[in-house]
């Protein structure tokens, strides 16, 4: 709704940062002004520390919201600190993640505290700052607090542009954005100058976050940090420079949603298949997407260039080898372990088919993308959708991967003209935009029993009954699918097609030059990535009792990200260790089980070691394993 | 006429203008098949914006582009490439996360659409090819081609750029300051290597700073100023015409 921007970095955690603050805010307020409870808990947002802590017997309006936003204030200095300012000169990509791990982070930790005490959204008191009363325009009825929201948004992109246009420091902000030298010549620090606007973005973004839940009665951790998508789309149509054009572009956005909403519920003649409210969420952030990406240039200008080391792609050594010793250990498992291990097995080799995606498009092409999760989810209804209606085995899933290869080129347009952030968030608005359009849709609601896949006459089906339940045979299939993928990707990275693809990754002026089209080496980059995933989507349909869109919120493409960075986003060894470390596989298996709270749990933890990773090791873990090795080999 | 008929790149009323600021403007010239050119200019005069609007990298430029008579203003930058238009760059702009002979392999590899299938099932091992072979040669780089551009010297940088726009088959390459950064003995290789291009039919146009080297290896030279062409002929003439020493040369050196 209401959105700020300070400086460079464009955060993926900024609505994140504000959820925190308003839970913050909510939890001190959490008390019946008529009752005797005390309220005035600080929550806290750091794992292994007690949740709350006790500061003041019932406070008011007014010192409850100075200690939320002093609050603010600390936490977008210590974000900056820890995060960003360590992360200064590194490339987009690595800032994009590093903002993903942050997101991650404060989502599942606040998942986990509302779960903890009970203390929901449902369960705080979410009472407006703001006047409930409501006008009246000619029969249409609007609350007055929306009239104050957006005056808020107004006032408040008044005031920054002014500070940001007619005072020294707002001056030698823009003049850092621009080149971080150039304002050293105006004499300020671009240190001082990063809090500064890291302490004004994250107080902005809670105060924000407080109005708003107050007003519309939701505050959710996942839900309230989604915010950020269309907070940022309507930034990037102001150019990232312009507060009034964001501003007008933001609430243009919420109108416009709301106006959808009463358009879709009273228009009849929208067919069933679409799900209620689904063009409210969707329709408003696409359009803007796509005005960004007609706006965006095809090639970088000179200026444009990527500068900052990305992470290192190894050649991959002896795959087949590799392979075949993979899939022989996997078959033993999976004949000779219990039940309980063969799912953990399948659920992290699926995972790792899904990871393989995003080490394509992201680390060899070098296009952040948050759609992965979208497409595999795409693949899984399509799958499960065909075959409940009779398709074949072999043929649902193929027509599900081609669909979803198309859906993919698609969603990779944007990427022709847009790369880094914007490309982010362009791809994870095409998820939200999937999300809400397909998987919400009551036509595709509780997909079950889905027929068992049989080849050649043998069941490949995955369930079964008691110790035979998650049976052996479907695990070899998802075996077989991933070494098929695995050999692909390990190919194609050998190969010319893979030589372009990080060419284009390391510099597309360059890559032009030498006469490569960029344009279809992405689009090329997007249909095998979205292959990849729609192949794991498609084994899941198979996996799965049951579909529901929750499996494939975008949180999910959120944390397959994160765990691919972590394993090294650039090698294929690294999609193989994210899909050990995915929630529910082998390593949650060897940790004795999975719970809800230990995968919130997971959430938090790998949100943290993400932005460690990416501060301290960028190539990933199997990179910086190889070179152990190979030091080790080197002395032998 | 003549000249025009037989000319390899043909450049009539070039214009590009940032935001009402001219940066080249209604420049026209030729450059023959077999012919060193020199584009020279103080700093801020347009010579690389030249570069990036001949090879297609502004997006709005104006005038018409001409290679071996066949137009090419319309084309993407990529389609330029390969129809035998190939630039390098005043910072080099290798590929770093591959080695130099996969630099130059990407180059010289012309894809077809069904490319991507073939290599996920048979991928080409051999990572080097007759045009890597003889590009590498051609600059001299043979010994660097299994490593990366990051382990390599600045001058051995700047030389691999050559290779690597060699490695494409180009009719003409345009040079943008590729002897800025190398000391004597390597800029003279460098002149080394650009006439053994014009012998191999390739044509060349020059941009840069060092003015022994374009003086030495050019056959002609067009001076830029302001955007604008102040002067442009047989090299022997231009460099001693008054407008040129007095815009750029400095007057009295």
């Amino acid at each position: 709704m209401i959105t700020f921007r300070a400086s460079n970095v464009l955060n993926f955690a900024h609505a994140a940062m504000g959820m925190y603050i308003a839970f913050v805010y909510y939890g001190l307020r959490n008390f019946d002004v008529a009752s005797t409870e005390r309220g005035g808990d600080l929550v806290l947002p750091i794992i292994g520390l007690p949740t709350h802590v006790h500061i003041v017997d019932r406070p008011t309006v007014f010192t409850a919201l100075m200690i939320a936003l002093v609050l603010a204030a600390v936490l977008g200095v210590v974000v900056y600190a820890l995060v960003f300012r360590p992360l200064r000169n590194a490339p987009p990509l690595a800032r994009v993640i590093a903002s993903l791990g942050v997101f991650l982070y404060l989502q599942s930790v606040m998942q986990l505290r509302s779960s903890e005490t009970g203390a929901g959204s449902a369960s705080l008191q979410l009472k407006s700052l703001l006047t409930n009363d409501v006008m009246h325009f000619g029969g249409v009825v609007v609350p007055t607090s929306s009239f104050l929201l957006a005056g808020f948004a107004v006032v408040a992109a008044v005031v920054l542009t002014m500070v940001y246009r007619y005072t020294r420091f707002g001056l030698a902000t823009r003049a850092a954005s621009e080149h971080e030298t150039g304002a050293m010549l105006t004499g300020l620090s671009p240190d001082r100058l990063g809090f500064l606007n890291w302490v004004i973005a994250t107080v902005f973004a809670g105060l924000a976050v407080i109005l708003v839940a107050g007003v519309s009665g939701r505050l959710d951790p996942t839900e309230t940090s989604l915010l950020v998508v269309p907070a940022l789309a309507a930034a990037l149509l102001g150019g990232l420079d312009s507060f009034a054009i964001a501003t007008v572009a933001g609430l243009a956005i919420s109108m416009a949603q709301s106006a959808l909403g009463t358009f879709q519920s009273r228009s009849a003649w929208l067919p069933d298949w679409l799900p209620n409210g689904g063009l409210r969420q969707a329709l408003p952030v696409v359009l803007i997407l796509v005005a960004i990406s007609l706006r965006g240039a095809q090639l970088p200008t000179r200026e444009a260039l990527v500068e900052g080391r990305l992470a290192q792609s190894p050649v991959p050594r002896r795959p087949l080898l590799a392979t075949l010793v993979l899939v022989g250990l996997g078959v033993v498992a999976l004949l000779t372990l219990d039940e309980l291990w063969r799912l953990a097995i399948v659920v992290s080799v699926i995972a790792a088919i899904i990871a393989l995606s995003s080490v394509v498009l992201t680390g060899y092409v070098g296009q952040i993308s948050l759609a992965q999760y979208a497409f595999a989810g795409l693949a899984a209804f399509t799958t499960a959708k065909l075959a409940l209606n009779g398709v074949g085995f072999p043929w649902a899933p193929l027509l599900a991967i081609a669909l979803t290869v198309a859906v993919g080129v698609l969603v990779g347009l944007p990427a022709v003209r847009v790369r880094g952030m914007t490309l982010a968030v362009a791809t994870i608005g095409a998820a939200i935009a999937i999300e809400e359009l397909v998987f919400n849709s009551p036509s595709l609601n509780g997909l079950t029993n889905v027929p068992r896949p049989r080849l050649f006459g043998i069941d490949l089906g995955f369930l079964g009954v008691g110790h035979e339940n998650f049976r052996p045979e479907f695990g070899v299939l998802t075996l077989v699918a991933l070494a098929v993928s695995g050999l692909a990707v390990a190919n194609w990275r050998r190969s010319p097609t893979g030589l372009r693809w990080l060419a284009v990754r390391s510099n597309e002026r360059a890559a032009a030059a030498a006469g490569i089209n960029v344009s279809a080496t992405k689009l090329n980059a997007f249909a095998v990535s979205s292959m990849l995933a729609a192949i794991g989507g498609a084994l899941l349909a198979y996996e799965l009792p049951a579909l529901s869109p929750q499996q494939f919120m975008v949180v999910g493409a959120l944390a397959v990200l994160a765990l691919c960075y972590l394993g090294g986003i650039a090698s294929i060894s690294g999609a193989l260790i994210a899909g050990l470390m995915a929630s529910g596989g082998i390593l949650t298996q060897l940790q004795g089980g999975a719970t809800a709270k230990a995968s919130s749990y997971q959430f938090a933890v790998s949100g943290l070691v993400l932005i460690a990773v990416v501060i301290l090791l960028p190539d990933g873990l199997s990179v910086g394993a190889r070179r152990l090795v190979d030091r080790v080999w080197a002395r032998a | 006429m003549g000249a025009r008929m037989t000319a390899l790149l043909d450049v009539h009323g070039l214009s590009v203008t940032y935001g009402g600021l001219h940066a080249v403007e209604d420049v026209s010239l030729t450059v023959g098949g077999d012919a060193i050119v020199g584009l020279i200019g103080p700093n801020g005069a347009g010579k690389t914006t030249m570069i990036d609007a001949l090879c297609g990298f502004v997006p709005h430029a104006l005038g018409a582009i001409s290679l071996a008579g066949r137009r090419i203003d319309h084309l993407p930058a990529h389609e330029r490439a390969r129809a035998g238009l190939v630039r390098t760059f005043q910072s080099v702009e290798l590929f770093d996360d591959i080695t130099v002979s996969e630099n130059l392999l990407v180059a010289a590899h012309r894809p077809q659409w069904w490319s991507s299938l073939v290599d996920a099932v048979a991928p080409r091992r051999s990572s080097r090819s007759l045009d890597v072979d003889f590009a590498l040669e051609m600059v001299g780089m043979e010994s660097v081609a299994e490593m990366r551009p990051p382990e390599l010297a600045h001058g051995q940088r700047r030389l691999v750029g050559v290779a690597r726009a060699l490695a494409s088959h180009p009719k003409l390459l345009l040079l943008d300051e590729p002897a800025a950064g190398l000391d004597p003995s390597e800029t003279a290789a460098l002149g080394a290597v650009l006439r053994s291009l014009a012998a191999a039919d390739i044509g060349v146009l020059l941009v840069d700073h060092d003015m022994s080297l374009v003086f030495d290896v050019t056959d002609e030279l067009t001076v830029l100023d302001l955007g604008r062409v102040i002067a442009s002929g047989p090299t022997a003439t231009v460099k001693d015409d008054p407008a040129v020493v007095a815009a750029y040369l400095g007057g009295g050196t």
